[in-house]
C-alpha cells in the first residue's frame, strides 16, 4: 500500500476524450443508462472469468474451493478491500456522467463539433 | 469465427491484472460482436424499414449518404448499434487507461532506460506546436489525444494507443499491430524487387506499429518515424528498442519536416491522411515530393475514396466522422488524391491506387490465437463497410518520382 502523500504525487492519465459526445436516443438519460448496462455486463464477464480462473487453479492444485467459499468469514481487512473495490467500480459505472460534466465545463457543443468538421474540411 | 487473438507482449506494454485484462478482453469481444452480429442488421433495417418510411414522407428514397443518415438516426435499431459501438470505443480506452494509471511513473522510467540504450536518434524539439486538426478533438475518442502530456517525459498517449489499437482492431493487424506496414513491405518486395531504398520515412507513425516492419524488410536502410505527438514518439523509440529494433523517431509535422530536399527514397504513411485536414493534405503531398530523391516512391495506405461506393456504404463509413471523433474521415474520402499528387509534381501516369494484400496470414502461430484458420478467415473476407480492415488488402496510393523531370514526358 502506498501512503496518501505518495499517491497524490503520482501523475494520472486523462480519462475523457475531447469532443462533444453525440446522443443516440431521443429519451433523456437513455444513453447514460445504456452505457451503465454495458459496464455492468463487462463486470459480469470479469467476475465470470475470475471465478472460472479460480476454479481451474484450485482444481490444478487439488483444492476444494467450493467448500471453502461456503464457510468463509469476512474480517476487517476483507470488508475494507471489498468496499474499495466497489467504489472503484462505481467510478467506472458512471464514466458518462464524468464526460458530460467535463463537456459542460469545456463548453463543447454539437454546434462546435460541426464547425470543426466543416472547418477542417477546408482549412 | 471465435476471435482469440492475443497481443504479443513486449517490454513497454503495461501489466494488466487478471480483472484489467478481462475488462480489456470484454471491450475487444464486444467490438467483434457488434461487427459480426449487429452491423449486418443495418442493411435490411435500412432497405425494408427506413428507406420505405422516408419515401412515404418525402415521395422519394434517400439519394445520398446525408439523406440516409438523416433518416437512419431516428431508427431504434440504428440507435442501438451506434450507441453500443460508441460505448465499446469508450470502454476499450477506459479499460486500458486503468492499467496505465496504476503504473505510469514506472513505465516512464522503463521508456527512458530503453531509449538510453539506443544508438538511433529521438528528436523532440522544445517549441513544437501540434496542428489544430489533432488538438481540436481527441481523435477516435482516445482520451487526451496524441499530444497531451500529464507529466514530464510522458508516454501515456503511446501506451494507451499501443494497447487500445490492438483492442480496436481486435488483433486483425497481428500480434504487433503491424499488418499495414508489413503489407506495404510485401507489396514492394513483390512488385519492385530491385527497389533498395537507402532512407525511409514513415509519416504520422504514432508508436511505430507500421514503421518496424521496414527495418525488418530493409535492414540496411536508415529509417525515420515522425509524428506530431511528443508522447507517442517518445514511446515509439522505447518500444522499438524493447522489440530489438533501432529506429530514429522525431516529433515533426508531415506538412513541413526538418529533412533536406531529396533525403529519402521511400516516403510512406499508414492511416495518417484521414486524420489531417483539407489544407494539410495537399501540403503533405508537396512535402513528400520535396523529400523524395529522383526514382523514389511515395506510398499512402489509407481510406479509399467515396466516389466508387454506393450511398449506403458511404453512410456506414461516414459514421466514424460523426460518432468516433474523426472530423476529416468523410471529407478526406471526397478528395481527388490522384489530382493532389499531380499538383505536388508527380507525373499523372506515375500515380495510381493499388491493393496491398493483408499480411495477416504471416502471423500464423506467432502469438496465442493466431492459428491458420483464424488468420485465413480475416484475410479471406469480402470488404464490408463498418467492419475493421478490408477483406483481402489495404488500399494504397502510389506515386513514383521520375529520375529526371522530362523522363515521364
Amino acid at each position: 500500500m502506498m501512503s496518501d502523500a505518495t499517491e497524490q504525487q503520482r501523475p494520472h492519465v486523462i480519462k475523457d476524450a475531447r469532443g462533444k459526445r453525440p446522443s443516440f436516443y431521443e429519451a433523456e438519460g437513455l444513453d447514460n443508462l445504456t452505457s451503465m448496462v454495458m459496464v455492468l455486463a463487462s463486470e459480469l464477464t470479469v467476475l465470470r472469468d475470475r471465478l472460472d480462473a479460480s476454479e481451474r487453479v484450485a482444481k490444478a492444485n487439488g483444492l476444494d474451493l467450493a467448500a471453502g467459499i461456503e464457510t468463509l468469514e469476512l474480517d476487517e481487512e476483507a470488508l475494507r478491500s471489498r468496499e474499495a473495490w466497489r467504489q472503484g467500480f462505481f467510478d467506472r459505472l458512471f464514466y458518462l456522467a464524468r464526460k458530460e460534466a467535463n463537456e459542460a465545463a469545456e463548453a463543447e457543443t454539437r454546434e462546435s463539433f460541426k464547425q470543426i468538421i466543416d472547418d477542417i474540411a477546408v482549412n | 469465427m471465435l476471435n482469440c487473438f492475443q497481443q504479443a507482449p513486449h517490454g513497454m506494454l503495461p501489466d494488466a491484472t487478471h480483472d484489467e485484462a478481462s475488462r480489456q478482453e470484454f471491450a475487444k469481444s464486444l467490438r467483434g460482436f457488434i461487427q459480426q452480429q449487429l452491423l449486418p442488421g443495418l442493411q435490411p433495417i435500412y432497405e425494408k424499414r427506413v428507406a420505405a418510411s422516408y419515401e412515404r414522407e418525402t415521395g422519394k428514397r434517400p439519394e445520398n449518404r446525408h439523406e440516409i443518415r438523416k433518416a437512419m438516426v431516428k431508427d431504434p435499431y440504428f440507435q442501438l448499434y451506434a450507441s453500443t459501438n460508441r460505448i465499446a470505443q469508450e470502454l476499450l480506452w477506459e479499460s486500458t487507461n486503468i492499467s496505465i494509471d496504476r503504473q505510469l511513473p514506472e513505465l516512464i522510467e522503463k521508456a527512458k532506460a530503453y531509449s538510453a540504450q539506443a544508438s538511433s536518434q529521438l528528436d523532440i524539439p522544445e517549441d513544437f506546436v501540434p496542428p489544430r486538426y489533432v488538438s481540436a478533438l481527441d481523435i477516435h475518442c482516445m482520451p487526451g489525444g496524441y499530444c497531451s502530456e500529464v507529466t514530464e517525459d510522458d508516454i501515456t498517449a503511446g501506451v494507451l494507443y499501443d494497447r487500445g489499437v490492438y483492442l480496436y482492431t481486435m488483433g486483425y493487424t497481428g500480434p504487433d499491430n503491424d499488418d499495414m506496414g508489413r503489407s506495404v513491405c510485401n507489396y514492394l518486395k513483390r512488385n519492385k524487387p530491385d527497389f533498395k531504398p537507402r532512407r525511409i520515412l514513415d509519416m504520422g507513425c504514432t508508436v511505430g506499429h507500421s514503421t518496424l516492419p521496414y527495418k525488418e524488410y530493409f535492414p540496411d536502410a536508415e529509417i525515420w518515424g515522425i509524428d506530431v505527438g511528443a508522447p507517442v514518439v517518445r514511446y515509439a523509440h522505447a518500444r522499438a528498442q524493447a522489440m530489438g529494433k533501432d529506429i530514429n523517431f522525431a516529433q515533426m509535422n508531415a506538412e513541413e519536416t526538418r529533412f533536406e530536399d531529396g533525403y529519402f527514397d521511400l516516403v510512406v504513411s499508414h492511416i495518417l491522411l484521414h486524420e489531417t485536414s483539407g489544407k494539410a493534405m495537399p501540403r503533405i503531398f508537396n512535402e513528400c515530393e520535396r523529400l523524395l530523391a529522383p526514382g523514389g516512391l511515395m506510398i499512402h495506405a489509407d481510406l479509399p475514396p467515396f466516389d466508387l461506393m454506393d450511398p449506403f456504404t458511404q453512410f456506414i463509413l461516414d459514421n466514424e466522422t460523426w460518432y468516433n471523433n474523426e472530423p476529416f474521415w468523410g471529407a478526406m474520402r471526397d478528395m481527388d488524391q490522384i489530382d493532389l499528387a499531380e499538383k505536388a509534381g508527380f507525373p499523372r501516369d506515375e500515380v495510381r491506387f493499388d491493393t496491398a494484400p493483408m499480411a495477416v496470414m504471416e502471423f500464423n502461430n506467432q502469438s496465442a490465437g493466431y492459428d491458420a484458420e483464424s488468420t485465413g478467415e480475416v484475410a479471406d473476407r469480402d470488404f464490408t463497410a463498418g467492419e475493421f480492415a478490408p477483406g483481402g488488402g489495404w488500399e494504397v496510393l502510389i506515386a513514383h518520382k521520375p529520375q529526371r523531370k522530362h523522363e515521364a514526358a
